[in-house]
């Protein structure tokens, strides 16, 4: 039971908080599989690709607005993170209709392996072929001072720590202020500049700073111990907040239009769809483009606010996680997508909280297999009786 | 009598055949020396054990190089704790093969036997999540046999041509022989129709567990003797990428051909050595003019055989115009890519990693074949002797 042990139970409510703000990007990612997997009952596998295409557009952006690791404005501009966005969505989202319509669509009526191998090919292309131009090492990343309220975070207290520990720790506080100030004016009486420099009668005036100082950290320890508090980054706030406002649009966009009714269409039955006077092709470019714009979004944040290191290969990790969390979710069900993304993230943030960072990936792919033996739809999914 | 005799002289041609390998590889070239050899021969096994299970059973694995990986492990840790100096090495490596294939014929089944209730997708999701999950639970292991992610050596080092040779053999014959007899049969017949055969009182189950289990002892056996063979082996040589290779090998050579399986294998395998020269790493210089050629022979050829396929282009002025279209695209492409890298100071006067850019060509190989030939080089045909005597041999049954 020593994972048991190893658990910080106060850290929990930050660790799941942290879940949820990597489950929000796993989730926007996750919806592009799902939605490509809902119309064309197709892996889209070049999905962690077009992440990572996303994540080095934002980065080039940043660089033509002049944030490079050399120079950085010293106006900041809240528009900088504007055009990443933008631009990063409107990119992904052609590569997507640009991959379908010359990769996936010759491969319409062939078996669904087939358009796998394509899809497999493709992101090899695209990881080797980028890491040709830039090599894996050094990695790039994109500078936290494009995002003008990098240094600011969003703080809530759930429990306080006990009044007496706070009270003594601000008594010790004063008390090593007065002696620092005892010290400070003694020197400047004795035109100094060191402590080395301080006659020997009055080397006592450092020493109870060194105490009370040893006395503040420990302190301070147990405050910082006994109170459960979640400190949010605002850049991730804002990740948080742009990923729900993206959902939403999501949501209207499939719901709400004309396009989205025949997306629900034609991922209901294609041919049929086809037959009522659908333009079927016209639905899958159009879902290719919003699920990769997804992706690209998702791809601008997490190398903004997350600070990924940037490799061709940057892909790989974020697009297995999210295709597992769309799987979880109930492929092709767009509510299950956000869902299992939130789940991995937290589930993660959960094997970290218990101390075992280095098995959050073996959990994650052990909860997959067991909803998908127990519940091979998914969490959301409905299972479809199989007609012959 | 006719039936031993043929059996035993077969059986006596593989192991001359392999034993011939073994010897006339010692001093060869690197690109024909014994590790390529060994090498390609267990790529060979690993593609037609997929195949069992993918092309001739019909199931959907992408998580065969987790089974690779458990054989290539269990003969690490048996050699580290048992091998002992004056053992005869290929003595030892056989038996390890033997038990890398029990191995993985057991963690075929227990992964078989769960996951096979799943159909299609959800069936190459759990294995290949159970591929990912061996190669990270080895990764975490700090214990000195295993030892995490920085590998293992394995001792000893035996370039296992001749054993390597003939497992590749055994396992052409086993699928071979399940093809051409009735045990092969309910196999076949769950690749049509899975629903159908269950109806007609196929334990389709029982069969698929069989195929998933033939196949991951076959991969477990390749990888005991791809321990050996490069004698240092860590988790990372096992990833995802590796399963894709071997199911890319599957059916870019045909979904259920033996022999498109291993033309596959050998070409695949081969490609990317003949791109590096046999010299280990090695840089390339790449030109603008050298860029814009190869894109403008790459989409001349794909837009001419794809031309070639269709027929419903009748008038001469509209081949003509299609013609005209993609060799100026293709024109484009290669001068848009051609000024960016000159425009770009990484790529104008950069030299290339070679061991990416086989990737490169790799990977365009792959999309390439896929849209020309969807089915594959070889679609369901075999080799056989039928092809000299007959018009067309063909194992395929029609569905």
């Amino acid at each position: 039971m020593t994972w048991l042990a190893a658990l910080d139970v106060n850290g929990l409510p930050q660790q799941l908080t942290n879940g949820i703000v990597v489950g929000a990007i796993y989730a926007l990612i996750a919806l592009g599989y799902t939605m490509v997997y809902g119309v064309l009952k197709l892996i889209n596998f070049a999905h962690g690709e077009v992440f990572m295409i996303g994540c080095f557009i934002s980065l080039f952006v940043s660089w033509s607005l002049g944030y490079t690791s050399s120079s950085i404005p010293t106006a900041t501009n809240p528009s900088a993170l504007m055009w990443m966005i933008l631009a990063s969505m409107l990119v992904c989202g052609l590569v997507g209709v640009f991959l379908e319509r010359f990769a996936y669509r010759p491969m319409r009526g062939q078996p669904r392996i087939n358009s796998l191998i394509t899809a497999i090919g493709i992101s090899l292309f695209l990881q080797y072929g980028l890491s040709l131009v830039f090599p894996i090492s050094p990695p790039r990343t994109i500078t936290e001072q494009v995002n003008p309220y990098w240094q600011n975070s969003v703080s809530v207290t759930l429990r306080a720590a006990p009044q007496e520990l706070v009270n003594d720790r601000a008594k010790v506080v004063a008390e090593l202020k007065t002696a620092v100030d005892a010290q400070n004016a003694r020197m400047k009486e004795l035109g100094i500049d060191s402590t080395f420099r301080l006659p020997e009668e009055d080397k006592y005036l450092v020493t109870t700073v060194r105490n009370l100082e040893a006395k503040e950290r420990e302190l301070g320890a147990d405050v910082n111990k006994s109170e459960t508090r979640i400190t949010v980054p605002t850049g991730k706030m804002i990740m948080l907040v742009a990923t729900l406002a993206l959902m939403l649009l999501l949501r209207w966009v499939v719901m709400g239009t004309a396009v989205g009714r025949q997306m629900r269409a034609v991922s209901h039955d294609f041919d049929s769809a086809s037959l009522m006077g659908i333009d079927v092709n016209f639905v899958v470019s159009m879902t290719f483009f919003i699920g990769s714009a997804l992706a690209g979004a998702g791809g601008m944040m997490a190398a903004t606010f997350q600070g990924v290191a940037l490799t061709a290969f940057v892909g790989l990790e974020y697009g297995v996680k999210a295709f597992v969390a769309a799987v979880l979710g109930g492929i092709g069900n767009i509510p299950g997508a956000v869902l299992g993304g939130l789940l991995i993230g937290m589930l993660e943030s959960i094997a970290t909280a218990f101390g075992q960072s280095a098995y959050q990936n073996i959990v994650t792919f052990f909860i997959l297999i067991l909803v998908l033996i127990v519940k091979p739809a998914g969490l959301l999914g409905s299972a479809k009786a199989e007609k012959v | 009598m006719n039936f031993w005799l043929v059996r035993i002289l077969s059986i006596g041609a593989a192991v001359g055949f392999a034993w011939f390998l073994s010897v006339a590889t010692v001093d060869a070239p690197t690109l024909l020396g014994p590790r390529l050899v060994a090498l390609a021969g267990m790529y060979v096994t690993l593609a037609v054990s997929l195949n069992l299970i993918n092309g001739i059973t019909g199931q959907f694995s992408i998580g065969h190089a987790g089974f690779f990986q458990v054989g290539a492990y269990t003969a690490g840790i048996l050699s580290g704790l048992y091998f002992k100096e004056g053992m005869n090495p290929m003595m030892w490596v056989g038996l390890m093969s033997i038990a890398g294939a029990i191995t993985a014929g057991i963690a075929g089944l227990l992964v078989g036997v769960p996951s096979l209730r799943l159909r299609g997708d959800y069936l190459a999701i759990v294995t290949l999540g159970f591929g990912e999950i061996i190669r990270i639970f080895v990764t975490t292991q700090q214990d000195p046999l295993i030892n995490g992610a920085t590998g293992i050596n394995v001792k000893p080092q035996h370039n296992a041509v001749f054993l390597s040779i003939l497992l590749a053999i055994a396992c052409i014959a086993v699928c071979r022989n399940l093809l051409q007899n009735a045990h092969g049969l309910p196999f076949l017949a769950i690749r049509e129709d899975e629903v159908a055969s269950n109806a007609m009182g196929v334990n389709t189950t029982k069969y698929k567990v069989i195929a998933f289990v033939i196949g991951s002892a076959f991969a477990g056996a390749a990888g005991a003797l791809f321990a050996h063979t490069e004698s240092f082996i860590l988790p990372d040589l096992f990833k995802m990428e590796l399963s894709f290779l071997i199911l890319t090998m599957v059916v870019l050579g045909g979904n259920g051909s033996i022999t498109g399986s291993v033309v596959a294998a050998l070409v695949l395998f081969y490609l990317p050595e003949v791109l590096r020269g046999g010299e280990g790493q090695a840089t390339m210089a790449f030109s603008g003019p050298m860029i814009v050629g190869f894109f403008v022979g790459l989409i001349a050829l794909v837009a001419g055989i794809r031309h070639s396929q269709q027929r419903h282009m009748s008038s001469q002025a509209a081949k003509f115009g299609f013609l005209a279209f993609t060799m100026g695209a293709a024109v484009l492409v290669g001068v848009v890519v051609s000024l960016l890298a000159k425009a770009s100071p990484n790529l104008s006067a950069a030299k290339y990693d070679v061991n990416q850019l086989r990737m490169v060509i790799f990977s365009i190989t792959l999309v390439v074949v896929m849209l020309v030939r969807p089915q594959g080089l070889l679609g369901h045909r075999e080799f056989g002797w039928g092809l000299f005597t007959r018009k067309s041999a063909t194992s395929e049954v029609q569905a």
